[in-house]
């Protein structure tokens, strides 16, 4: 089942902003997130597709059908809430079954079906448990075994990981990515934590004030990413305004530097991205795009250190991560800094 | 410091109970501290006086009506102002909730006296309007034990999960509203009899002699005997007493 959203608005009631002219189709078994800060629009992108929100203009479309007069409940769109919102009057095996009990399925066989999904999830020993005895964590792993016993057309997952704390976040994140997979399900995930789009989407959506800035997987977004507040919500940067000098050739106020310019001309205004990974410590004396300096900040990380370096001359400190902390000097290969244009 | 404030307080209000329970089973009490002898016969008499067990009977009738039309109304007026808790909902909540305390029930006993002694509405003194009046009177409190009950629980979102898990607006009211609302609904409700059963003023003002309730009737018992108006009193305190208690038993399960 594909889900498309073919120039999505929807104007929040009483104000001027919301979502302008969405368009983004996810593929069947696809995985989609969509990001941006809080304000971003993104829930309010759910809700539509949920149909818990309604009156926007533009299609969205199921498997080819218009959901636009289509109440929820008969949408066939699994939800998983951020606050997990499990039943607390039923146990863990009935509330996974509720959603067949509502289509008619008999006890027989929704009792196996719930079954079926709590052995999926791993659970199977909590099936007569109360739901407000289980942790977070498992409580969200019943919301999504109670979501996907229906087999949805859609799965939309609204910042599930978001309530849960660090150290089982991480699992639970494979668990569902393996979930979706296993059932195929076309999937929309909403969320503020880049990082887990990014390990879990086949490809991203960045939103910023009801606007879609970027659609692609998650390799280009980072690597080429469209625009500075892609470029800044996608991973660790430092983006400073350059100008091109020549070709290949581009001022930052303070050095002068090598990067790949391509068709611009010389004098066009732009941003230099630098990711933090692609900053050489302490390189030697002829490596090109050399820049001297101070350290800054520096911060140990285990693995590696990540630290600011102060060039001579420059307003704001280049981040930079490695094994060893620069000294006195730094180097950005030239096919590493990436210009934007806005 | 405290204790002994608890303690004067725990005195004045049990004391009254003390000497009602020992006035119903003393068999002459006139001029004198306490009263004289050991006996049942006020509670037999009681049990024996037709017009007290049929305003008994109207109590529960009474108390039932109102508990069934306040279930009836404050359901919806409750997931009503859940759902619409804007400004102006929660503007509506508070004067709901704080009616009871604000107008006096003997001002809502005279505004039916004047509207049911009509003759287009001649029904003052009709057992319909005192349920009515009852009704009127307990509405708020249960209505606010519900709204209470929806905001902690968080319904709403409930509601929405199992909106995209297939379920009506009336599946959703049944299968998740109502049996989540369960506890808060009875304790709400016994509440409510507790205080339909004890309501005096508002009986007084709206019954005819036919359907007096057992406040009402109680009243002229202390004309009489005290011993046999004491005996009348303990019954009153243990039937709201036992609602009383059930309310806070079952607010406590939940």
């Amino acid at each position: 089942m594909s889900l498309i959203l073919d120039q999505v608005s929807y104007v929040y009631p009483g104000t001027t902003h919301g979502l302008t002219d969405v368009s983004l189709s996810i593929e069947p078994g696809e995985l989609v997130a969509v990001i941006g800060q809080s304000g971003s629009g993104k829930s309010t992108l759910l809700k539509l597709v949920s149909g818990l929100s309604t009156g926007h203009t533009g299609s969205i479309l199921l498997n080819n059908e218009d959901l636009a007069t289509k109440p929820v409940h008969l949408r066939n769109i699994g939800v998983v809430f951020q606050s997990y919102a499990l039943f607390p009057h039923l146990n863990v095996l009935e509330n996974i079954a509720y959603g067949l009990k509502l289509r008619g399925v008999p006890a027989d066989e929704r009792r196996r079906r719930a079954h079926e999904l709590l052995e999926v999830i791993d659970m199977t020993p909590f099936a007569d448990r109360a739901v407000t005895q289980l942790s977070g964590g498992q409580q969200q792993r019943v919301a999504l075994a109670r979501a996907l016993v229906i087999n949805p057309a859609a799965l939309l997952l609204d910042e599930p990981l978001a309530a849960l704390d660090a150290s089982i976040r991480g699992h639970l994140r494979d668990q569902i990515r393996q979930l979706q997979r296993r059932f195929n399900a076309t999937t929309l995930l909403v969320t503020h934590d880049q990082e887990e789009a990014l390990v879990m989407a086949d490809r991203v959506a960045v939103l910023k004030e009801g606007r879609l800035l970027q659609l692609a997987t998650p390799k280009i977004l980072y690597e080429q990413p469209a625009s500075r507040a892609v470029a800044s919500f996608v991973g660790l940067s430092t983006i400073l305004p350059a100008k091109v000098l020549a070709t290949n050739r581009i001022d930052l106020g303070f050095a002068t530097l090598a990067a790949n310019t391509g068709s611009r001309s010389a004098g066009s205004a732009v941003f230099a991205l630098i990711r933090p990974e692609h900053v050489q410590a302490d390189p030697a004396e002829d490596t090109p795009n050399r820049l001297t300096g101070s350290l800054g900040t520096e911060r140990y990380l285990g693995s590696f250190y990540r630290y600011d370096f102060n060039a001579l001359g420059a307003d704001t400190p280049i981040l930079a991560e490695s094994r060893t902390v620069a000294q006195n000097a730094i180097a950005i290969a030239p096919e590493h800094i990436r210009l934007l244009d806005h | 410091m405290i204790r002994g404030v608890a303690l004067i307080y725990g005195i004045y209000l049990l004391l009254p109970i003390a000497l009602l329970l020992v006035g119903s089973t003393g068999s002459s009490w006139t001029n004198s501290l306490l009263p004289d002898g050991i006996t049942g016969q006020w509670y037999v008499d009681l049990w024996l006086d037709p017009s007290f067990r049929k305003a008994f009977v109207s109590s529960l009738i009474v108390a039932g009506g109102a508990c069934v039309i306040n279930t009836v109304l404050a359901l919806p007026l409750a997931c009503a102002l859940h759902h619409h808790a804007g400004r102006s909902g929660s503007l509506a909540a508070k004067a709901v909730s704080s009616l009871p305390i604000a107008v006096p029930t003997i001002t809502l006993g005279f505004g039916y006296i004047i509207v049911f002694n009509s003759d287009y509405l001649p029904w003052l003194g009709t057992l319909p309007l005192l349920i009515a009046a009852h009704a009127v009177n307990t509405l708020p409190y249960l209505t606010n034990a519900l709204v209470t009950d929806l905001r902690h629980l968080r319904l709403d979102e409930l509601e929405r999960a199992a909106a995209t898990l297939g379920a009506s607006a009336w599946q959703q009211f049944w299968g998740i509203v109502l049996p989540n609302l369960r506890q808060s609904l009875i304790s709400g409700l016994v509440m409510v009899a507790a205080i339909s059963v004890g309501e005096f003023s508002l009986s007084n003002l709206l019954t005819s002699f036919q359907n007096r309730t057992y406040p009402v009737v109680l009243l002229q018992a202390f004309y009489g005997s005290t011993g046999f108006a004491c005996a009348a009193t303990v019954i009153l305190l243990l039937l709201a007493g036992t609602a009383a208690f059930l309310s806070s038993v079952s607010l406590r399960k939940s």
